[in-house]
């Protein structure tokens, strides 16, 4: 019996009197390709903080790698690899020390480092970059560098939130690749929210959130069928349309 | 454990490529030798068995010790804003181990500054402690930056943003200075100051700096006041007290967004 990568239940949180999240009910299969779609404030960063303990829900509950969220934060954590919607980088670091620095957080041998961060800072086309601050860097180059320091300790589950604002063509592609790469050879499970829906299309479900709740899930094909429409784009707008409906109004 | 490591390695790396931070942290006490020195040895002055250059020497240290602790722990501050605090929130470890790494970092980071200004300082100033002096000295210092990381952690944990540090250093900072004994004896203050020498942690690293580098003035009323067993636990116990409370602070910033305070009210 494998238990499901993340299971969580009811899940909700409050900031004061904004429902942030209001009782997600969601399972991920371990080594799923899964896409959280929605619109500016839909709840999908706050979904990915519960999820990796950075946030204590307000109501439900939630079990990442069979670990509960709330009592095993520890273990939860120990599993899971979280590329934050903002940048994380020690902006007065150097792209490597950034990477030594996330390394030895992650507790990793400097023989077992060292190499993955060489191979990583090739990957991301940073080789020329590696030793200067990471302030000195233009913003995808930025974003490379988080996205490295993210996947650096190969966790078992990924969560990335928005990795490619801010990339440009040819480094999305290079994003997709490497997680590709991962995927294939460690059965990582991976949690993505975007807003550029075409990026979704890849997965193996998607689910649209919208005002923190559940609008839309499953496979890209049954969410297209069952909306009648040709393309996810035009599955997300007939869930989250009725907001796009009142800024047209206004 | 490694991540402790890495925290303080890191603050060593961002102290030493931040220039301007090192030669504030250098020049500092020689700025108030000099200044607050000379106006105060006049006040001193006829009590020959006393230099006041010398006698400042251990509230310098002092001085050096709790500007490069409480700043390097407010730095926590900067993390959270910059996203840096995130990353260590994330990371597979607790949240007291991300404070006691802070707190340690802080501490080494005030204890090197220390020891570097003391090297030029005491020589300056024609002090020249005992082998057990230095130790005491270096004790002194280490337990001094401990409960003064501490602190900055907790002041860290609990102002919003690197605004409120005027209020910091305000309300903070140079009251902690001036009821140190940094500058002149505390026997001689009123009750109420003399009670919140006693809540100040920085008075109890200076008294120690004090039975450290002016032993041979202790007869003369103008050594340590309190006794070293006394100084050592009372700076333990701040630190003991301050790690307590930052640890959770830490953690209950869980959002890692500054509004996560909000939650609180
Ligand atoms: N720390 C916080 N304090 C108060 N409100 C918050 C906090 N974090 C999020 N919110 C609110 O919760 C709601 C959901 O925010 P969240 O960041 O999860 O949205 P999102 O789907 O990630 O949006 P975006 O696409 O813009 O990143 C929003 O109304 C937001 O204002
Ligand atoms: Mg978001």
């Amino acid at each position: 019996m494998t238990a499901a990568a993340i299971d969580a239940r009811g899940l909700g949180k409050d900031f004061g009197a904004i429902r942030a999240l209001d009782g997600l009910d969601l399972e991920i299969q371990d080594g799923e390709f899964f896409g959280l779609l929605g619109p500016n404030g839909a709840g999908k960063t706050t979904t990915v903080h519960l999820l990796a303990t950075l946030l204590a829900p307000s109501r439900g509950t939630a079990r990442v790698a069979g670990h509960d969220v709330v009592r095993q934060g520890l273990a939860v954590r120990r599993s899971i690899g979280l590329v934050f919607q903002e940048t994380t980088l020690d902006r007065d670091l150097t792209v490597a020390e950034n990477l030594r620095f996330a390394a030895r957080l992650w507790s990793l041998p400097d023989g077992v480092a060292r190499p993955r961060i060489d191979a990583l800072v090739r990957q991301f086309e940073l080789l020329d970059r590696r030793d200067d601050p990471v302030r000195t860097l233009s913003g995808g180059m930025r974003r490379a560098a988080d996205i490295a320091r993210g996947i650096l300790h190969e966790p078992r589950i990924l969560f990335l939130d928005e990795p490619t604002a801010g990339l440009d063509p040819r480094a999305r592609r290079l994003l997709w690749e490497r997680i590709r790469g991962l995927r294939a050879a460690s059965g990582l499970t991976v949690l993505l929210t975007t807003h550029y829906v075409e990026e979704a299309e890849p997965c193996d479900r998607v689910a649209v959130l919208d005002h923190g709740r559940l609008a839309a899930l499953g496979t890209p094909a049954e969410l297209k069928r069952a909306a009648g429409v040709g393309s996810l784009e035009e599955v997300y707008l007939a869930h989250t349309g009725r907001r796009l409906a009142e800024t047209d109004g206004a | 454990m490694r991540a402790v490591y890495g925290i303080v390695a890191r603050e060593f790396v961002r102290f030493l490529r931040q220039r301007g931070r090192v030669l504030a942290s250098i020049g500092r006490p020689f700025v108030w030798l000099v200044f607050a020195g000379a106006g105060f040895a006049t006040v001193f002055a006829g009590r020959s068995e006393i230099d006041y250059r010398a006698y400042m020497a251990p509230g310098l240290l002092g001085m050096v010790v709790m500007f490069g602790s409480l700043l390097a722990a407010l730095s926590t501050v900067t993390d959270r804003e910059a996203g840096v605090l995130r990353m260590m929130l994330v990371a597979p470890i607790r949240r007291s181990t991300v404070a006691f790494g802070k707190a340690l970092g802080a501490t080494l980071l005030g204890t090197a500054q220390a020891v570097v200004v003391a090297g030029l300082l005491l020589p300056l100033v024609h002090l020249r402690p005992t082998l057990g002096g230095a130790l005491l000295g270096l004790v002194a210092v280490v337990f001094a930056g401990l409960a003064m990381g501490t602190l900055g952690l907790v002041l860290a944990a609990s102002i919003r943003s690197i605004e409120n540090f005027a209020g910091v250093m305000n309300f903070v900072v140079f009251p902690m200075l001036f009821l140190s004994g940094a500058l002149y004896p505390v026997r001689h203050l009123g009750p109420v100051l003399r009670a919140a020498v006693y809540a100040n942690p920085l008075a109890y690293g200076v008294d120690l700096l004090k039975h450290a580098l002016l032993d041979a003035w202790a007869g003369a009323g103008y050594g340590g006041e309190l006794p070293v067993s006394l100084d050592c636990a009372a700076l333990a116990l701040f630190a003991g007290i301050g790690l307590a409370v930052a640890a959770p602070l830490l953690g209950r910033e869980g959002g890692v967004t500054r509004t996560a305070f909000r939650e609180r009210r």
